[in-house]
């Protein structure tokens, strides 16, 4: 688990990659809900929750995963399918609910399937948490070293369902890997109205799994943690918990005004934007210029560029199709 | 004024990755707010009225006043929390600005290495959180308390016999110092801070020590197990200990629950005031066990040892002198 130019320069592309997507979905949402703000409008209804600010979480921790090791997801799924490696195409056209997308255009930005890459996602705060156990659960049995890894944001870390995930994971020593994207707020919820002991990392005790409180926003600390962790899973050695302190740069949702932020609190963490970072510690190396860092900026914008008119191109579902892989098709 | 006694706990220590790839133990923050409970009760039982402290995210003093009972009054230095080591640093020198008597520090070495650049010539009161403490001692916290109390109150001899100044290492990039350590300066062949902590001995180049610590337990390990490093070191020197295939391997533990064989080449004496240029580049220098300062290629950086370090009370000797001072005693101190 060397960190070498190839490696970081890889999990660099790859936060570029995440970060000029959502930006540019970002902009995509908004055509047709102006001036008045009208959610099912434009090319892309519903809601939206992008992950720009907090991409070192999702490519730190999916570098070190195979395409069949398994991933649950959440509401802000994008930067963990984007850094599981789907194809950006079927990514982009799912979200437009076309039926090239990864769901036929069912699903929607929120619930992002790809079976390929073992990845799933939903709306349900914590509710990926029992699936990735239930995963890992399956590959002990089948004497695999794959690794189960759950993505939840710190909210979730208080419901039910996140206690009993730790408590079985434990028990039955699972190769699971749990990560908490504690981003202060669930919603508008600060972290400080919602939680009694306020760091995750500490519930890795109650439930006797070994804990780690990383900076979410620094990818090498994120990669070299996720490392540790997931080598131990596929050693047989069962779970670790990873709290990763990190920050969204956009609202809770689209069009979400933000009225619960601290003056100033945004734009401090900003000076802490995960892209900059790395690249500041490459250029310091001699491992990055700004002619290659703009390079890699002009291939992720050509990408999403190429995804979003595969996108728009594609054709809708026809009617006849609403009842298609909805019901169990008896043989 | 009333005395203030300044306060810095560190909800971060005892959470990084030796969890995980060492057997560190978990210090949890509700641990962590009984053992500030217990400083603020002893300095309200001995009369200091004031205690300015650090905010953090985890509320970890707000915590501990919950069921603390005291009458003193707790204020907070009025700093953004961004949940770093600057946080500490910034609280600090803020402190002393205010003219704080002491700062009572929970936490490891990392934490009193980054209050130690801002708290200038204000005694420190280390309580150890951390995972290796080298320089913070364990001492019950309730004794941590009653010994800030009688620095704070000015018990008279206590300074003379339970103040002392530490040492501190310096490091120097291109002359001017950008950073410090209380205990060692381990340069490792490495290039990036990541989770910052050091567990790999291989890549473990070389070693500067501020003192020929004994008995234990982080880089430091490697010389304190060595028979002739106190020998090398004299009195008023530090260590520095070249690392790689040598005719010596020390068992040395590295970390909690780790301990490695490491290859020592040589010992030598560190002097004060002597600089010492990082042949190693590119590389990267642990601070008291942290990652910390890059030496990327081509890079000018140098360690120097040096007699600057904060001053640092003694709880035992603290204690001492203020029971021969009678400062626990109430009524009078004729016996019988």
């Amino acid at each position: 688990m060397a960190l070498s130019r190839e490696t970081l320069l890889q999990l660099y592309e790859m936060m570029v990659k995440i970060r000029t997507f959502e930006e540019r979905v970002a902009e995509i949402y908004y055509e047709g809900k102006q001036p008045v703000f009208n959610i099912a409008a434009g090319p892309v209804p519903g809601e939206m929750h992008l992950y720009s600010g907090q991409e070192a979480v999702a490519a730190g921790v999916c570098a070190h995963l195979r395409p069949d090791d398994p991933v649950t997801s959440t509401h802000r799924p994008h930067g963990h399918l984007i850094a599981k490696g789907v194809d950006l195409k079927r990514m982009m056209a799912e979200i437009f609910g076309k039926e090239t997308g990864l769901c036929h255009g069912k699903g929607g930005h929120m619930h992002l399937f790809d079976p390929e890459l073992h990845f799933g996602c939903g709306g349900i705060v914590g509710g990926g948490i029992p699936h990735a156990v239930g995963a890992a659960l399956a590959i002990k049995k089948r004497g695999e070293d794959r690794v189960a890894v759950s993505f939840f944001g710190e909210g979730a870390a208080n419901i039910g369902a996140f206690h009993e995930s730790l408590n079985l994971a434990a028990l039955w020593k699972l190769p699971a890997v749990f990560i908490v994207e504690d981003n202060l707020y669930a919603i508008s919820v600060p972290k400080t109205a919602s939680t009694a002991v306020r760091s995750n990392a500490e519930r890795g005790a109650a439930y006797g799994i070994p804990a780690v409180q990383v900076d979410g926003q620094d990818v090498v600390a994120v990669y070299e943690a996720a490392g540790e962790a997931v080598e131990r899973a596929r050693r047989g050695e069962g779970p670790t918990l990873i709290e990763a302190v990190c920050y969204r740069f956009r609202g809770h949702f689209e069009g979400d005004p933000e009225h619960y932020l601290p003056e100033g609190e945004k734009e401090r963490w900003k000076q802490r934007d995960p892209i900059v970072l790395l690249a500041k510690q490459l250029k310091d190396q001699g491992w990055l210029t700004d002619e290659e860092a703009q390079a890699i900026q002009d291939r992720m914008t050509a990408l999403i560029a190429e995804a979003e008119a595969f996108a728009r191109e594609s054709a809708y579902p026809p009617p006849e199709a609403a009842l298609t892989d909805v019901f169990v098709q008896a043989e | 004024m009333h005395p203030t006694v300044g306060l810095i706990a560190n909800p971060a220590s005892g959470k990084d990755i030796r969890r995980l790839i060492a057997h560190g133990s978990v210090f949890d923050n509700n641990e962590k707010a009984n053992i500030i409970r217990r400083v603020l009760r002893a300095l309200d039982v001995f009369g200091v009225k004031r205690v300015l402290a650090m905010p953090d995210l985890y509320g970890l003093v707000l915590r501990a006043l919950e069921e603390a009972h005291v009458g003193l009054r707790v204020e907070f230095v009025d700093i953004p929390v961004t949940n770093t080591a600057a946080d500490s640093r910034l609280a600090a020198t803020v402190m002393a600005q205010a003219g704080v008597r002491c700062i009572v520090t929970v936490g490891g070495d990392g934490t009193n290495r980054v209050v130690a650049q801002g708290c200038h010539n204000v005694p420190l009161v280390p309580i150890s959180t951390g995972t290796n403490n080298v320089f913070p001692s364990f001492v019950e916290s309730t004794l941590a308390g009653m010994a800030a109390a009688a620095v704070a109150l000015d018990v008279e001899r206590v300074w003379e016999q339970a103040v002392h100044r530490a040492r501190r290492l310096e490091i120097l990039r291109e002359g001017r110092v950008v950073d410090i350590a209380l205990v060692d300066v381990v340069v490792y062949d490495e290039r990036f801070v990541a989770t910052k902590a050091i567990w790999d001995a291989d890549k473990m180049r070389a070693l500067f020590l501020t003192a020929p610590y004994r008995g234990t337990i982080g880089a430091s390990a490697i010389a304190a197990y060595l028979p002739w490093a106190e020998q090398v070191a004299r009195d008023s020197a530090g260590l520095y200990v070249e690392l790689g295939a040598g005719q010596t391997r020390v068992l040395a533990p590295i970390a909690p629950g780790l301990i490695v064989p490491v290859s020592v080449r040589s010992v030598s004496p560190l002097e004060l005031e002597q600089t010492v240029p990082i042949p190693h580049a590119p590389s990267i220098l642990a601070l008291d066990g942290e990652r910390e300062v890059p030496v990327p290629p081509g890079a000018s950086v140098a360690v120097r040892l040096s007699a600057r370090g904060p001053y640092v009370v003694d709880v035992q000797a603290a204690l001492q002198a203020a029971v021969e001072e009678g400062f626990f005693v109430q009524g009078g101190t004729e016996r019988g």
